[in-house]
This record gives C-alpha cells, structure tokens and sequence, in this order.
C-alpha cells in the first residue's frame, strides 16, 4: 500500500503561522459541521468510526469520549498529550510544526462532544520552541470566532518521560510531582482535578476533523478489521531515509523499512520506542495495526553492525532513569535489569541471569502501577525470545 | 444494596466503595501489605497486597481497588505469591543492613513479610541505598537506608499531623523521602511531634537514641 495523508494532508501545504491559508484548505469545515449536530452525534460518529488512540495504548477513541460526556460533573476537561516522549517518535512535533490548526480544530470538536469549557494541550518541555506557534495558532482561531465554546491553553511539562503517562501527566498540570495514579478511577470519571477528563494524543486528535468532515464510513474504508485508518510513523536509526510517513493501517512494516526508508542489512527493528517490540529481520513482513504491532509510531532499525544487548541495556538504563520511583518492581526492577545488562555486555554474566531476568519481567510485567513499569521489560522478553543466543554467549564459563 | 463477590472460590457479600482489602479482612483472608495503613488514605505503591481478577489483564492493588458486583478474586494463586515473593526479593535486594543489627528488626513490617512469604536471600543483584544517618534532631532520627519507599510518613506527616515535612525528590532507583531541598532533618523544620515513628514499617524512623551526644568524633572513653 503506498503512502496516504490523510493525518498529514495539509502539513506542507498550509502555512502554519496563516489561519488564512488553514480556511483556505477546508479549516474548521469539520468544527462547523459539528457544532450543528447533537453532541451524542458527534460521539457516534467518531464510535463509528473506530478510530483508536494513536499515543500507543490504541483504546477506542468514541468510547473515551462517551464515558467523559455521561460521567457527572460541572467541569470536564479536555487534554491534548503532546509529550512526545517515546524515544525515536517526532510525528507529533512534525504534526504541531506544520500544521497546528488542525489539533485545535480537534480539540474544539473533543470538548464540544463532552461538554468541557478548558482544554489543555500539556506541551513536551524539549517542544518549548513550538510554543509560540502553537499559541499564536490559538490566538488567530480565537480570533476568528472559532473558540467561543472553549478556553485552549498550553502547559509545558518539564521534562519527564512518564508525564507522557495520562494519570502522571495530570498530576503534571495540577503542578504535582509527575507520578501516576493507581485506576480506578480512570480519567473519564474521575481525572484532572478529579472532574471528568479525555486525554488524547495529538495524532489522535489531528484525525477528529477528517473524520468529522468527510464521515465515518470513509475512514471505516481504510486500514484493517480492528484498525481503521492510518497512521503516522516517524522512522529513525540505521536507514538511509529517516523521516516521518504516513501510511494505511495494516501496510507491512518491510515495506516502511525497505522500500520508503530505504533501509539495508537490517537486523532488528524496535516498534514503539524504549517499551516497544523488538522484532527480527525474519518477522519483518508483519503488519503494523493494533492486532499485530505498533505503539506510538517509533521505528528504529538497527543494521547488522549493533549488538542486541547493547540496544536492551541502553533502553533499560533510560526506563530506569525515567522510571517515576513511585511503585516498587518499577523503581527496584529496572534497576536490578540495568545492572544484570550491564554485566552481561562485560561477558560476565552469571548462569542465573536469564531465569532471573525471565522471572523478574514476568512480575514487573503483572505489578507494575502504570504502562511504563508494566512496557519496561518487553524489549528484554522480545530480545530473549529471538536473540537468546546472544545472551548466553555473554554468561561467563567457569 | 450488596454486592455479589467470588473471593477464593466462596461467594461473600460486599458493600459498594469497599476495596478488595477490606472484603478479605472481613472474611479472614489475610493479604499482606506494606505500603498501606488503615489510618492512611491508600497509595499503591508497595504491590505486596496484589490480588488476581479474573478478566483483569494484569494483577490489582487490593488496598485501592473497589470491588465490583461479580468479581472474581484470588488472594493467593501460585501467581499471586509468586508476585509477591519476587517484590519483596526487590525491596530486600537494595534495603542495607541485617536484621540483627537493627533495634526494630522485632517489629519491622518487610521482615515479617519475608518471612511470611518464605522469601530468604534475594536472587537479585543491585547496589544497596546507603544514605548518612539523620541524627540531627533531639526529636527523630532517620536512616534511609532502611526506607522502602512506603511513604507513610509522608502520608502521616499530611494527613494525621497536618505538617508538610516529607517530600519525593529525584526519581526511579534515585527517589527517596527528602526534607527541604534534601536536609537532613533537624528540630527547625519538625519539631516535638514524633506522628510519623510509629508509622514506619522497618527502622528507618526512629526516637533518637540516648548515645547521641557521645558519638561524633569521640574517642569512646571507659571510665570505671
């Protein structure tokens, strides 16, 4: 399947600092549209659309909205996460770069559907030069009328990788310590500030307005049984065309790394950042959808020249880092994780290590508070699962 | 109005806002926990008290999760324990001392634990937290390289005595309880209150010890 903008059909073409040039292109087409219908209609159509949250976790975008708009509460509130912080994802900043208007577009029609009268979009701290941007976009479409039903503001975070998490990110904007919340109660119910509460990706958001626009139906029309739509992929590492592309859902990752990235000699790829999958050049024909692999659009390819425990080391030495300290396999398991890697890439490691390793990811996989501790031991499961035979060649003989 | 739960196989009846915790406690079952106080608001962060939930992709936090009309719970599925054994390994793993050396080892909640769970040496190997020992302060003393990360002294020292003393600082393997902007704590910033002593389930709090004023950089001198 070649490539398809759909999410990045104006980026390039507009000029993100116009809103002039954003109407031109149908800009808050999708807005006006909507603020015509029932607010339960644009749920359903966004429900029937099957659209799914693009930050990763892929949970039905409507039914988000649905919980949000029947939960009680005076206040609702919509965010939009915009802490791009998986490592090797920039479809986001690519997004917000070229074309804001789109989110805001998104945004407004999210928090007309559930009623909310504020709207966050919590801004990753390293974006801080999409600031201005962002907020002279707010600006002009406010200017214009577009968002008299709601207040957009932008909240930086200040640099921490688990504030991408939906409960740590609120606790982020409430000007806490950015540390997750145990569920339930979710975010719908019970989220900023307690009061109901959507958070959805930019690249989930951006989709709203085509959906709106042009029906349920079209975007049922791309993509597979359980994932409609395209999606965004930003694609990093050993190839010789990194970049952002966008493509059907369900297209074969092989055609990504090879033919559009022009990648060679590949010997591994890592779907979906430090807690994605880690696959080898032999499954390389897998689709990307939700029902095989995916997270948030990070591929990063790794040629024959990396050693597959340097990659799994580097990777858990960063989810340690980031790793909030708040629950216990989280804070202690990364940590026992970097330290066994960093043994076995001396070639001192010890015959236990792998069963420990195994043991160990089995708990943190079942105990952890939050996706991070819960995603932390993938890339060590997947490697052990294809690349065993470099572990045990790095377990000391005597 | 009741709510119908399957706890090990036998059908109890809950109320509505009851956590996990509560139902077993009300019917015997006993589920460990660290982190969790029943004067404290919960927190989840320790994962001793996890629980199975049939259709539940991942274990639950029994001290916050309410129980819900036909859930099915295992306290103690060969899963379950071994999850448990395996946190309590982790927590030992990188808590420094031993037991015989520590004046609250009697009454301290992780070893009970342990031992509970049959959790002997831990397999993992990871360095050890060693903090300087806080003994500042004629009121409280601190040696954080016994804190597991509880936090019920944070939550005592908000919620039962309305101070603010305790913070998290840092993050991951690196997070702990600070005072300030990571003092030591002293008699000007909490002082004559003592609320958090008995909140802290291993040695890390504790009423300073007579010895103080003889320790530092004396020579000990035997006079008889």
């Amino acid at each position: 399947m070649p490539e398809k903008r759909v999410v990045l059909k104006n980026c390039g073409v507009i000029d993100p600092q116009d809103i002039a040039s954003y109407l031109a292109a149908d800009g808050f087409k999708a807005l006006e549209k909507a603020l015509k219908l029932h607010l339960k209609q644009v749920i359903d159509e966004v429900k029937a659309s099957e659209l799914r949250g693009r930050g990763g976790a892929g949970f039905p975008c409507g039914l988000k909205w649905e919980f949000a708009s029947k939960a009680q509460g005076n206040e609702k509130y919509v965010i939009c996460n915009a802490d791009e912080g998986e490592v090797g994802t920039f479809k986001d900043r690519y997004i917000l770069e070229n074309d804001p208007f789109s989110l805001i577009e998104g945004i407004a029609i999210a928090g007309y559907a559930i009623g909310a009268k504020k709207a966050y979009i919590y801004l990753r701290a390293e974006y801080h030069f999409l600031l201005d941007l962002l907020q002279n976009a707010i600006a002009q479409a406010k200017k214009k009328g577009f968002l008299g039903h709601l207040d957009i503001e932008v909240r930086e975070g200040a640099g921490a990788y688990v504030c991408g998490e939906e409960s740590a990110l609120m606790d982020s904007i409430e000007g806490k310590r950015g540390e997750v919340r145990y569920r339930p109660p979710f975010p719908p119910t019970s989220g900023l500030w307690g009061k109901p509460t959507i958070i959805n990706n930019v690249e989930t958001l951006t989709n709203i307005p085509r959906i709106i626009l042009n029906g349920a139906e079209w975007f049922g029309k791309m993509g597979t049984e359980k994932s409609k739509g395209t999606k965004v992929f930003s694609v990093s590492g050993d190839v010789a065309k990194p970049g952002v592309y966008e493509l059907v859902l369900g297209s074969p990752l092989r055609e990504l790394v090879e033919k559009l990235a022009k990648a060679e000699k590949v010997k591994t790829v890592q779907i979906g950042g430090a807690t994605g999958r880690i696959i080898p050049y032999a499954m390389i024909d897998a689709s990307l959808s939700f029902e095989s692999v995916l997270g948030a659009g990070a591929i990063t390819v790794f040629d024959e020249s990396r050693d597959i425990i340097d990659i799994v080391g580097k990777t858990m030495e960063f989810l340690a880092e980031e790793s909030c300290g708040k629950c216990t396999p989280c804070r202690e398991g990364t940590e026992v994780m970097v330290e066994t890697m960093e043994r076995l890439g001396r070639g001192e490691g010890l015959k236990k290590d792998i069963k420990v390793l195994e043991e160990l990811a089995e708990t943190m996989m079942l105990c952890s508070m939050c996706g991070l501790g819960q995603a932390a031991p993938i890339p060590v499961v997947d490697s052990l699962e294809h690349f065993r035979g470099e572990y045990e060649n790095r377990i000391r003989q005597s | 109005m009741a709510l119908l739960v399957t706890l090990n196989g036998t059908q109890v009846r809950g109320r509505p806002g009851q956590t996990i915790l509560e139902l077993a406690q009300e019917n015997g079952v006993d589920i460990p926990t660290l982190c969790h106080h029943a004067d404290l608001s919960p927190l989840g962060a320790c994962r001793v008290c996890v629980v199975e939930v049939e259709g539940s992709r991942t274990l639950v936090g029994s001290c916050h999760t309410p129980i819900a009309d036909g859930m099915v719970i295992h306290t103690h599925s060969p899963k379950v324990l071994e999850s448990r054994r395996v946190i309590v390994e982790l927590l030992l793993a990188s808590h420094s001392g031993v037991c015989y050396m520590c004046d609250k080892a009697n009454m301290c909640e992780l070893r009970k634990i342990a031992a509970e769970l049959d959790v002997g040496l831990p397999r993992f190997q990871v360095r050890k937290h060693y903090y300087p020992l806080e003994d500042v302060s004629p009121y409280i003393a601190r040696d954080l390289t016994k804190c597991i990360m509880c936090r019920r002294c944070v939550r005592a020292c908000n919620e039962v005595a309305k101070h603010d003393v305790f913070a998290i600082a840092y993050r991951g393997f690196d997070s702990k309880i600070v005072v300030d902007f990571d003092q030591p704590i002293d008699k000007e910033v909490c002082r004559d209150c003592g609320v958090c002593i008995p909140f802290c389930p291993t040695g890390a709090l504790s009423q300073p010890r007579e010895t103080k004023t003889e320790k530092k950089g004396k020579p000990l001198v035997v006079t008889s």
